[in-house]
């Protein structure tokens, strides 16, 4: 309509789009619009500078890596596979995705092989994301390792931490732990990604514990809902000869609390 | 105002505006982007996909705050009505970001898994009687489905064809989504923060809505005119001060006893009462100006005839009158609002009660 309209009046104070634009309106927008980008940019610099490190957990995703040894398949397929300094280094092996690897593995459960995919690494714990082709996971008749280690029990303890998906955890999703990331961790988890439990303790030291049921087998689905809360576990702590950095704590559904 | 319909009637200020707003938002995301990256490189890196949410998320969260301020703001200070004009597309593209935001998080953390992503949205947890685990996820989802609302129905087409009373209702309801979005960020990003500037900004970005909003509400209410009522022939008048308290080209509000809101003008000495509240989307006429001869509301420049209410040609907008007089050199205004567009004959501000 402003073709029709006259200039507003010398002291007309409100803005209106059509109209030439008032002095002192004009003068304050010279001013505030600068400022309102430089505020967005200061919130922002701050709000990025918050934020905290998801911690050194690294996903390998350029050439697929190798390793061979003894592959352990329930519940949750690992590889046994001996380290440079004499020990024996326990792999955990998924798919790609939010699935885990029991299908392929259940076929060479305890047997030697070989095994290519991606590598995600987190303090010196591991996860391996299988190849999707079937030579991701062959047979072999030779390795520097034979058995399985033995797993013993090394009795009942109560820890705190949080049951993470091994799979974010170590390097897939960073951060991978947390309430904003409960919804996937109950998703990778119930696809077979290996449940962990961080368990921190009172001295600062953080320690890595894969969460059976009881009996040994997967968890029990009843502890789904408490998968990325702050929780108490008490469980039966084990620990595969010769293995260091990944224990195994067996619960009852039952023995998990949020806390 | 406008006798058609165009998707987005583009002017410069329009344009300009979204420019801005534009600019905006890619400074925010950018500098949010690019400091995060400097930061946290190597092992310690964040993930693109948990950068670009936060981003996207916490810039959403900004804009709309922005646009809940706006409001009372202008009423403050006439020198925000330039951000007020527009902020429909304000808030359309704070629906884009806060969708960008929900397509992403939902792919990321439902995505690639046994089961349909949405399936999971809504079955992966069901803690609804945990504040500790709540799923804050489904409160951000139903939040946009309100911004889809308003941002679909953002257009004039619908403000004239659902009514401007219940297109003004329906888009009330940006405060149920502002309370969704606080509750989805303090039941999920804050619980993972382990600082206090999170809680702190969130804290208050709410107190600065809720205080903006008591007190334009305080101030409109003390500047409805408490003012004594006659009761003449069943008729109710309401006392609105001496012709000269009237400002030329500006008026003075009162109250009805009903709650309504009447906006008294005074223009070339004459003066003329109409509702205080706008056809398009319910501004408040009284604390926009005479321009051209014509009321002009502050929030988009609608106009109209001071002495019938009517928009001026080819416009067919109308707001209700009302019949004005002056008695013992007070004017009044009669309580009861005539039919939109009712025409009535102003008084002049010299004149007497046989005016009336």
């Amino acid at each position: 309509m402003s073709e029709h309209l006259l200039p507003p009046p010398r002291d007309q104070a409100i803005y209106v789009n059509y109209l030439p634009m008032p002095v002192g309106i004009h003068r304050f927008l010279k001013f505030a619009v600068p400022a309102v980008l430089w505020i967005m940019c200061a919130l922002a610099f701050v709000w990025a500078r918050s934020q905290y490190s998801p911690g050194n957990a690294v996903w390998e995703t350029g050439k697929p890596v190798e390793f061979m040894g003894v592959l352990g398949a329930a519940p949750y397929p690992v590889l046994f596979t001996p380290a440079k300094d004499g020990t024996i280094t326990a792999v955990l092996l998924v798919e790609q995705g939010k699935f885990g690897t029991q299908k392929r593995a259940a076929a060479l459960s305890g047997q030697l092989v070989r095994v290519s995919g991606w590598l995600l690494h987190r303090e010196g714990r591991q996860i391996l994301e299988l190849e999707p082709e079937d030579r991701a996971l062959v047979r072999i008749t030779d390795a520097a390792i034979t058995q399985a280690p033995t797993l013993r029990e090394l009795g009942s303890v109560t820890v705190r931490g949080e049951i993470v998906d091994g799979k974010c955890y170590l390097g897939a999703m960073k951060p991978g732990a947390g309430k904003t990331h409960k919804e996937c961790a109950t998703l990778c988890i119930r696809g077979g990604i290996p449940p962990i439990v961080i368990a921190f303790s009172a001295d600062g030291s953080t320690e890595y514990l894969l969460l059976q049921s009881e009996s040994g087998e997967a968890i029990d689905p009843a502890l789904h809902h408490l998968i990325a809360d702050p929780v108490e576990i008490r469980g039966v702590k084990h620990q595969w000869l010769g293995v260091s950095g990944l224990g195994v704590l067996r619960v009852r559904a039952a023995d998990v609390r949020r806390l | 105002m406008s006798v058609g319909y165009a998707a987005i009637q583009w002017s410069k200020p329009k344009r300009r505006y979204d420019l801005i707003v534009g600019l905006a938002i890619i400074a925010y995301i950018g500098t949010f982007m690019l400091v995060s990256k400097m930061l946290w490189t190597g092992a310690s890196a964040i993930s693109d996909e948990v950068l670009i949410l936060r981003a996207l998320g916490s810039c959403g969260f900004i804009l709309l705050h922005i646009i809940l301020c706006i409001g009372p703001l202008a009423r403050f200070d006439p020198r925000w009505l330039p951000v007020l004009f527009n902020r429909r597309h304000l808030g359309v593209m704070t629906f884009f970001i806060a969708l960008a935001h929900g397509v992403i998080a939902i792919g990321y953390y439902h995505g690639f898994g046994t089961i349909n992503p949405l399936v999971s949205l809504l079955t992966s947890n069901t803690e609804f009687a945990s504040v500790q685990a709540f799923p804050y996820q489904l409160l951000g989802v139903v939040a946009l489905i309100v911004l889809f609302l308003l941002a679909a129905t953002s257009h004039d087409f619908w403000n004239k064809n659902l009514s401007a009373a219940t297109w003004k209702r329906l888009h009330m309801s940006v405060y149920g989504a502002y309370v969704l979005l606080v509750a989805h960020v303090a039941l999920g990003a804050l619980q993972n923060d382990r600082g206090l500037l999170g809680p702190i900004a969130t804290v208050l970005g709410v107190c600065t809505v809720g205080v903006l909003h008591l007190l334009a509400a305080w101030r409109e209410r003390n500047r409805d005119l408490s003012s004594p009522t006659s009761s003449v022939a069943g008729e109710e008048w309401i006392d609105v001060g001496t012709p000269a308290e009237i400002p030329d080209d500006r008026a003075r509000t009162v109250c009805a006893p009903g709650g309504e809101r009447i906006a008294i003008f005074k223009h070339n000495g004459r003066i003329s009462a109409v509702t205080n509240v706008c056809a398009h989307q319910g501004g408040p006429l009284g604390e926009g100006a005479i321009i051209d001869g014509c009321i002009t509301c502050p929030w988009h420049g609608w106009q109209y005839k001071p002495q019938d209410g009517c928009a001026p040609p080819p416009f067919q907008e109308k707001v209700a009158t009302y019949r004005v007089r002056i008695s013992a050199g007070r004017v009044q205004v009669n309580a009861r609002a005539l039919p939109p567009g009712t025409p009535t004959d102003p008084v002049s501000a010299r004149s007497e009660a046989a005016n009336v």
